[in-house]
């Protein structure tokens, strides 16, 4: 089998977050709530967002779901890396994310870790998997403050 | 003296495969996603390139030549078709797109027409989507409400329970014959009788059974049945609704267009006889011709001796799965002949995500599917938010089998490291 090419998309950092999340949880409080479904895996994710009195800074990021390594790993390391970030930034992260997915862009060096999510824009199948966290913080992001009432995106009709 | 060994089903047919003479991945190719949809043989590619480069043509509208060689080919693949499962008559044969069309003309044109509020529909938990969702439309609209047979605990359809559901209010039966995802053989006849006793009507998605075992109707004695052309070697996009004459001329029609129609007047339109009362507009020709010259394939070879084939390589996929604790399959074990469920395993292997997992295999060259297979509430039902799927046809082999379980045992070895 050609294990090389499955190391490149299975970095150690990927299967370690998978094994053991860091972020796995609520946040408390919550003030965004944001469920995301892949409708054709069953993958899904719960995101929850604490933010600064003003609204405009994410002072804390968990996630509940049950998925794939690729999409799992991609939830922790997306919930940490949001930590101290204003919306402005995170929703920058998001198309920065989605370049990436394109093989069109990379982290700086602050935010390199994400970068090992890199190998999965070489397995095109598996795209939607390392999206679905993030299309849930970007739907999260501009809904309003209303917490739970949120229904779910769905990330079915992305990178067909 | 030579001594020459007896060649396999498969040894024999896969030639007639040029899509599985092929490297994935730089690896030889293992197709194990039959379930979703069958490799197409070259009588079938044949078919439809004579009827386009020979014939092409409308059908039932011209009084030419070619229209006439086109409507021959058409109407004889209906034939061939009605002959397989073995229905009365070629009119009992509607073409649709595939079986959730099929499907969704009866749940439309009968459900709509003859279900009344507090009518009762028995479905089974381990429906396809197909075979729910076109059922929950209909009972939303008419009031008739849903009922769902479970498992056993081998994961079996339970028709003890069944027998507990059915009663005078049950209006319709629909259920799977072999299901996609358990890959058991429901007992459609006992199945049909009792739902009979009570005048209920019965729908059978043989989707899965088609492909793989001989299938008759009258012996069934189902009301409808369902399957797609693209599982059984067939075409995509054709498919086909067997019903039973009285029934199907009682029906209204589906749709309205052209074909379908006798008589067309401004305001009203009087309707064609079966078929053709449900097939409206331009069918699909080629297609339909495809799956006639599929049914043909199949017939040569012979129903029985696919399922004494692939029966072997079920007993010997279960041995093999068997042996790998980490491997645990949905539905019923292999018995030691393997003709006792279908040729496919829907697994999770420990740690390993389905998804990973074909990821992983794929890179062995080896297809296989992962996730709910179009049965979300079966998963949910199991237990089990996605499965990997293996699934087999009469031209797989031992060696692709062993393949794919090498392939498995690397997988997990590969994600065992870090949960270790
Ligand atoms: C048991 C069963 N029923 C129904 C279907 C629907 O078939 P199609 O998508 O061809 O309409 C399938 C195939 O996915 C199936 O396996």
């Amino acid at each position: 089998m050609t294990l090389g090419n499955l190391r490149d998309l299975y970095q150690q950092v990927i299967l370690e977050r998978y094994k053991t999340p860091r972020h796995k949880g609520k946040t408390n409080p919550v003030h965004r709530y944001q469920k995301g479904h892949n409708p054709s895996c069953g993958d899904t994710i719960e995101l929850t967002l604490q933010l600064s009195d003003a609204g405009d800074k994410i002072l804390d990021a968990k996630f509940e779901g049950e998925g794939c390594a690729i999409s799992m790993a991609s939830a922790d390391l997306m919930a940490e890396a949001l930590k101290g970030k204003t919306v402005k930034e995170a929703l920058e992260m998001v198309e920065r994310f989605q370049q990436m997915m394109k093989g069109e862009a990379e982290f700086p060096k602050e935010l390199r870790k994400l970068n090992v999510m890199q190998g999965v824009a070489q397995f095109p199948v598996r795209i939607k998997c390392a999206n679905l966290t993030w299309h849930a913080l970007k739907a999260a992001l501009q809904s309003s403050a209303d917490a739970e009432s949120n229904g779910f995106i769905s990330n079915e009709k992305e990178e067909a | 003296m030579t001594i020459t060994k007896e060649r396999t089903l498969a040894e024999i047919v896969r030639k007639d495969f040029p899509i599985l003479h092929q490297e994935v991945n730089g690896k030889p190719l293992v197709y194990l996603d039959n379930a979703a949809t069958s490799q197409k043989p070259l009588a079938v590619l044949d078919a439809l390139r004579n009827y386009y480069e020979q014939y092409n043509s409308n059908v039932h509208r011209g009084v030419h030549t070619l229209s006439g060689k086109a409507t021959d080919a058409y109407e004889g693949a209906r034939v061939k078709i009605a002959k397989f499962v073995n229905a009365n008559l070629p009119e009992e044969i509607i073409y649709s797109r595939n079986a959730s069309e099929a499907i969704n003309l009866v749940a439309y044109a009968w459900g709509l027409t003859h279900l009344q509020p507090g009518d009762e529909i028995i479905l089974s938990v381990m429906e396809h989507h197909s075979n729910l969702v076109p059922w929950q439309l209909v009972a939303k609209t008419t009031g008739a409400v849903l009922k769902f047979v479970e498992l056993t605990p081998s994961e079996e359809f339970d028709l003890e329970q069944y027998k507990t559901l059915v009663s005078n209010k049950t209006k319709l039966v629909s259920v799977v014959h072999v299901s996609n995802t358990l890959g058991c053989i429901n007992p459609v006849e006992e199945i049909t009788e009792i739902a009979h006793k009570y005048g209920a009507k019965v729908l059978i998605d043989a989707c899965q059974s088609t492909p793989h075992l001989p299938i008759d109707v009258q012996k069934i004695n189902c009301d409808w049945l369902v399957a797609s052309g693209h599982k059984m070697c067939g075409p995509t996009g054709i498919g086909f609704l067997y019903g039973k004459e009285k029934l199907l001329r009682a029906m209204p029609p589906f749709m309205g267009g052209g074909e379908m129609i006798a008589d067309v007047f401004l305001e009203n339109s009087t309707y064609a006889d079966i078929p053709h009362k449900f097939e409206a507009g331009t069918p699909a020709i080629a297609e339909a011709i495809g799956l006639g010259a599929a049914v043909d394939y199949l017939s040569n070879i012979g129903m029985d001796k696919i399922h004494a084939y692939e029966a072997e390589l079920t007993a010997y996929l279960f041995e093999q799965l068997r042996q790998i604790p980490e491997i645990r399959v949905y539905g019923p074990q292999a018995d030691s002949t393997g003709g006792n469920r279908a040729a496919l395993a829907s697994f999770t292997a420990g740690n390993v995500h389905p998804h990973d997992l074909s990821t992983i295999l794929d890179q062995a060259g080896v297809a296989i599917r992962a996730g709910h297979h179009c049965t979300q509430p079966l998963h949910r039902y199991i237990k089990a938010q996605s499965t990997a799927r293996a699934s087999l046809y009469f031209y797989n082999t031992k060696e692709e089998i062993d393949v794919f379980i090498a392939a498995l045992r690397e997988a997990i070895e590969f994600f065992g490291g870090i949960f270790g």
